[in-house]
C-alpha cells in the first residue's frame, strides 16, 4: 500500500517540477505582455527564440549527458573555436559547405577528446572538460592570430553570411529551424533508442550498467561527441549570422546550458530528468533575460538574476524531491 | 580477579523491519579475557557490537556493565563508559602526523592556536610500549595498515578504556602483522583490558581467544572455553569440526533429487589451472544441463571464481567454452563468450532502482525489444509481462519502480534480466540471499527448469542446504583452492565431510 502511494508520488514529483516551471513561464509571459510595451510582437518572440536556440540545441545533447551523470564545461569554447575556424577556412578559400562539414567534424573531435578522458581514462568530468575549455579557447585566439588580428572581421567571402541569415517564410531565422529539428531528434533519441535508455541506466546505476554489458564508454563518448558537434554547429551559425568571428564568443555558455538543464529537473547525479523539462528551463531563462532587456536592466544585474534563478531552481528541486 | 564479570548481556533483542537481527542474545564477558565472537555473515555480530556501543538502540533486553545497567545513548556515551571500538575502516587522518592523530579532538587552543596538549606523555608511553617502531613525527599516510591500527589502539587505551572491541582486525593484515597484532593484544591483557575479538577465522580464535561465543541467525549457539576445545582437538581431530558445525548451523537438507540424465552431455565449460591474487590452480568442468555448486566459507575464493568467469578480475590459465579457448577480459567479452551473471550485491550491481520493471528486464539484451533498430513499446510490454508471469514477480503493474519491490521480487527482476540474455552459461552468485523462503523455493525451481533445458548453471553460495539441495556436483573451495569436487548423491556429499573440507582443506 505504502509502496503504491510513494510510487505515484515519485512520478508526480517530476511532473510537479514541470508544472511549477510552466506556471512561472506563464506568469512571466503575462507580466511582460502587460508591463512591457514592446514584448507582445512577433519580432520580439523571434528574438527570444533566437536567444534560447543556442542553449536549447546544445542542452538537448547535454541533458542526456547529464542523465548519465556527466557534463561538459567546454561547450562555449568549442563554439568559439568552430566559429573562428569556419571564418578562417572560408577566408582561405574553402567552399562554405565544405568548411561547415569540416568544422562540425573538428568539434566532434573535441567531443571524442572529452569522452576518452572521462570514459576511458576516468578523469572527472569537471577537470577533463575544463582542460578542453581552456585548450579550445586558446586555439580560437591562436587561429585569429594566424589570420593576423584579434578577430576575423574583414575579407570574408561574399556569400559567408548567407547560411546564417537564411529566413524561412521570410520570418523565421534558420537557427530556429535547427533548434526545432535538434530538439525533435533528441526527443526521439531519449524515448525510442537504446542510446537514450542506456543513458538512464548508466546514470541510475553505473556498476549494474557495466555488469549488464552496456557499452558504457561508447555511450559516454557518443554523447560528448554529440554535445561537441552541436556546439560547433551553433558557432558556425552564429558567426555566419553576424558576419564576423570573435574568439571570445560563447563565454559563460556552459553555465547557461547547465542552468537550463537543472531548472528542467535533471539531477546533477544522473539517472533522472527529461528533455521537455530542459526546454521549459531554457524558455524561463530566455524570457527572464528578454524581460530584463526590455526594461533596460543592465547586464550585470541580469547575471545576478541568473544566479538567483539557479539557486531557486535547485531549492525547488530539493523541496519537491524531499516531499516525495 | 579474572572471574569477575565485566559485561553481562541478558536476552538482548534488536529488530529491524522484517528482520530479527538479534533474537534473545545472552552471555557473559569476563574481565581481562579475550572473548571471541564468531559467526557467518548475517549472524548478528555487527549488530551486537553496534548495540553495545550505542550506535543502535536495542529493542529489548538488558546489558550490565560492571554489574550496573548500561544504556548508551550514543557512541560518545559508550566511550565515556570505557568501551572503545577498532573498526575495520580505520579512523585516522592520513595527512596528519602520528602525534596530531593521537591528540585529535583533544587539542587545547589559545587564541585560536593549538597548544601542546596535556596528556601527551601518557599516550606516547602507551604507543612506545605497543610498537616502538612508530615515531611521533611520522605522517600517518606513510604507515602500514597494521601501524595505523596500533595508533588507534593507543588512542583507545589512553581514554581509560576497559573494553576494546576489535571488528575483524586482521582482514587487511599480512601474516607477520597478524602475529604482531596478537602480541599487542597480549600486552593489552597485561594492562587489564578486556578484548572482544570478532572474526570468522577459526585459527585466530584458537591462537588468541580465551572464550568463544558462536552466533547464528541472531542467537547464541554456544559459549565455549577455547582451551577446552583445543585440548579436545588434539585428542580427537574430528571434534575440531564441532565449532565449524556450530557456526554453520544444523544442516537441514531437503533431499536432492537427481534429475534424469539425457545421456552423456557435452562439456560446456572447462577451466584449467586458473590463478590470480586470490585463486590458486582452480580447475573444473561444467556440462550442458548441469547445476554446479561452489561452496566455501567467507574468503574461500568462490566469489573470485565468479568474477574471473564474468571477465571482471584478471587471471592466468585457460578457459574453454565448448572446446574453444576464450580470453575473458572484461564483462562484454564474457557476455560474448556466452556467460551471464546474477551478481551477489543485488542493489549495488543488479537493479536499476529508479527505472521500472519494464525498463529493467531488457537491459542485458536490448535487441530483444528492438524493431527496426528502435525501442518497440509493444515488444517491451510483452517481454515484461511474460517474465512477470513466468517468474511470478509480485508487482502492481509493469511500470512500478524496482526500488519499491521487496528483496525477493527485486531478485526475480535481476534473474529475469539475466535470463533474457539467453546465455548458455549462467553464473548465479548467492541467488537467494536476502530472499524469503517462498521466493527461495521458486528461484530453485527456476534454476532446475533452466538446467533441464540444457543451460549450464553455476551457483555460488555460502548456504550448505542450498548446494546440497540444488546442485548436481559441488566444488568445495578452501583458501583459493579447490579442496574437492563431490558428486551430489554420493557418500562424500554429506555435511560433515563438506565441512571438514571447507574448514581445513581436507
Amino acid at each position: 500500500m505504502t509502496a503504491m502511494v510513494s510510487s505515484a508520488g515519485r512520478r508526480r514529483s517530476m511532473d510537479v517540477q514541470k508544472i511549477i516551471l510552466l506556471a512561472i513561464l506563464v506568469g512571466i509571459f503575462v507580466f511582460l505582455s502587460l508591463a512591457a510595451p514592446n514584448f507582445f510582437a512577433i519580432r520580439n518572440f523571434t528574438n527570444i527564440l533566437m536567444q534560447v536556440s543556442v542553449i536549447v540545441m546544445i542542452a538537448s545533447a547535454a541533458n542526456l549527458l547529464m542523465i548519465t551523470g556527466n557534463f561538459d564545461l567546454s561547450v562555449g569554447s568549442v563554439l568559439a573555436f568552430c566559429a573562428i575556424m569556419h571564418a578562417y577556412l572560408t577566408k582561405q578559400g574553402m567552399p562554405i559547405w565544405a568548411s561547415i562539414l569540416a568544422c562540425v567534424a573538428i568539434a566532434a573531435l573535441w567531443g571524442v577528446f572529452n569522452g576518452v578522458m572521462v570514459g576511458v581514462l576516468n578523469v572527472t568530468p569537471v577537470i577533463a572538460t575544463i582542460a578542453t575549455m581552456y585548450a579550445a579557447r586558446g586555439f580560437a585566439y591562436l587561429i585569429a592570430r594566424w589570420d593576423g588580428g584579434a578577430n576575423i572581421t574583414a575579407g570574408l567571402p561574399q556569400n559567408f553570411a548567407e547560411f546564417g541569415r537564411t529566413m524561412l517564410f521570410g520570418q523565421v531565422p534558420i537557427i530556429i529551424l535547427f533548434m526545432v529539428v535538434v530538439f525533435a531528434v533528441f526527443f526521439f533519441i531519449e524515448r525510442k533508442t537504446p542510446l537514450g535508455r542506456f543513458s538512464y541506466a548508466i546514470g541510475g546505476n553505473l556498476s549494474a550498467a557495466r555488469l549488464s554489458g552496456i557499452n558504457v564508454v561508447g555511450v559516454i563518448v557518443a554523447l560528448y561527441v554529440l554535445v561537441g558537434a552541436l556546439a560547433g554547429l551553433c558557432g558556425i551559425i552564429q558567426v555566419s549570422r553576424v558576419g564576423a568571428a570573435f574568439p571570445n564568443l560563447g563565454q559563460g555558455l556552459e553555465f547557461d546550458v547547465i542552468v537550463a538543464i537543472v531548472l528542467g529537473g535533471t539531477s546533477m547525479m544522473g539517472g533522472e530528468g527529461s528533455l521537455v523539462g530542459m526546454l521549459l528551463g531554457a524558455l524561463v531563462v530566455g524570457l527572464a533575460a528578454n524581460g530584463l532587456n526590455l526594461f533596460g536592466v543592465q547586464y550585470f544585474y541580469q547575471t545576478i538574476t541568473y544566479g538567483v534563478i539557479l539557486i531557486g531552481a535547485v531549492l525547488i528541486d530539493l523541496a519537491v524531491h524531499r516531499k516525495a | 580477579m579474572s572471574d569477575e564479570i565485566l559485561v553481562e548481556v541478558r536476552n538482548l533483542q534488536k529488530h529491524f523491519p522484517g528482520v530479527r537481527a538479534l533474537d534473545g542474545v545472552s552471555f557473559c564477558i569476563r574481565r581481562n579475557t579475550v572473548h571471541c565472537i564468531v559467526g557467518e555473515n548475517g549472524s548478528g555480530k555487527s549488530t551486537f557490537i553496534k548495540t553495545l556501543t550505542g550506535a543502535h538502540q536495542r529493542t529489548a533486553g538488558e546489558i550490565l556493565l560492571g554489574g550496573r545497567p548500561f544504556e548508551p545513548r550514543s557512541v560518545g556515551a559508550a566511550i565515556g563508559s570505557g568501551i572503545s571500538v577498532l573498526y575495520q575502516e580505520l579512523n585516522v587522518v592520513d595527512d596528519l602526523t602520528v602525534q596530531e592523530n593521537l591528540t585529535l579532538g583533544k587539542e587545547q587552543s589559545l587564541l585560536g592556536f593549538v597548544r601542546k596538549p596535556r596528556g601527551l606523555e601518557a599516550v606516547k608511553e602507551i604507543l612506545l610500549s605497543l610498537d616502538p617502531s612508530i615515531h611521533l613525527g611520522d605522517m600517518v599516510g606513510c604507515l602500514s595498515v597494521a601501524q595505523k591500527q596500533v595508533i588507534e589502539i593507543a588512542k583507545a587505551v589512553s581514554t581509560n578504556c576497559s573494553l576494546l572491541i576489535m571488528d575483524e582486525p586482521t582482514a587487511a593484515l599480512s601474516e607477520q602483522e597478524v602475529g604482531r597484532l596478537f602480541a599487542i593484544i597480549r600486552k593489552l591483557k597485561e594492562r587489564g583490558i578486556t578484548v572482544i575479538y570478532i572474526s570468522h577465522k577459526l585459527a585466530e580464535v584458537f591462537e588468541i581467544g580465551d572464550v568463544v561465543t558462536v552466533l547464528r541467525d541472531g542467537q547464541v549457539v554456544d559459549t565455549l572455553q577455547v582451551a577446552e576445545i583445543s585440548r579436545a582437538c588434539r585428542d580427537v581431530p574430528e571434534s575440531c569440526l564441532r565449532i565449524v558445525r556450530l557456526m554453520l548451523g544444523k544442516v537441514v537438507v531437503e533431499t536432492y533429487v537427481p534429475r534424469p540424465s539425457t545421456g552423456p552431455a557435452r562439456t560446456l565449460l572447462e577451466a584449467r589451472n586458473i590463478n590470480n591474487t586470490k585463486l590458486r590452480g582452480v580447475s573444473f568442468e561444467l556440462a550442458e544441463g548441469e547445476i554446479l555448486g561452489f561452496y566455501g566459507l567467507v574468503g574461500s575464493g568462490k566469489t573470485e571464481v565468479a568474477r574471473v568467469l564474468y571477465g571482471i578480475d584478471e587471471y592466468e590459465g585457460e578457459i574453454l567454452v565448448k572446446g574453444a579457448r576464450r580470453d575473458l577480459r572484461g564483462v562484454r567479452c564474457a557476455l560474448g563468450a556466452g556467460f551471464a551473471m546474477v551478481p551477489e550485491e543485488r542493489r549495488a550491481d543488479g537493479i536499476f532502482a529508479g527505472l521500472s520493471v519494464r525498463e529493467n528486464i531488457p537491459m542485458m539484451r536490448i535487441g530483444s525489444i528492438l524493431a527496426k533498430g528502435l525501442l518497440s513499446r509493444g515488444k517491451e510490454n510483452a517481454l515484461a509481462d511474460r517474465y512477470i508471469a513466468s517468474m511470478s514477480i509480485a508487482v502492481r503493474d509493469r511500470e512500478q519502480k524496482v526500488a519499491l519491490l521487496s528483496g525477493g521480487n527485486q531478485q526475480k527482476v535481476v534473474i529475469s534480466k539475466c535470463l533474457n540474455r539467453e546465455a548458455e552459461i549462467l553464473l548465479m552468485d548467492e541467488p537467494t540471499r536476502g530472499v524469503d523462503v517462498g521466493a527461495k523455493h521458486e528461484i530453485h525451481e527456476i534454476i532446475r527448469s533452466l538446467a533441464s533445458k540444457g543451460r549450464g548453471i553455476i551457483v555460488f553460495t555460502s548456504e550448505m542446504p542450498e548446494v546440497l539441495h540444488l546442485c548436481d556436483r559441488i566444488v568445495l573451495m578452501h583458501e583459493g583452492q579447490v579442496g574437492e569436487i563431490v558428486a551430489n548423491g554420493s557418500p562424500a556429499a554429506n555435511s560433515d565431510h563438506i565441512m571438514s573440507v571447507v574448514a581445513g582443506g581436507r
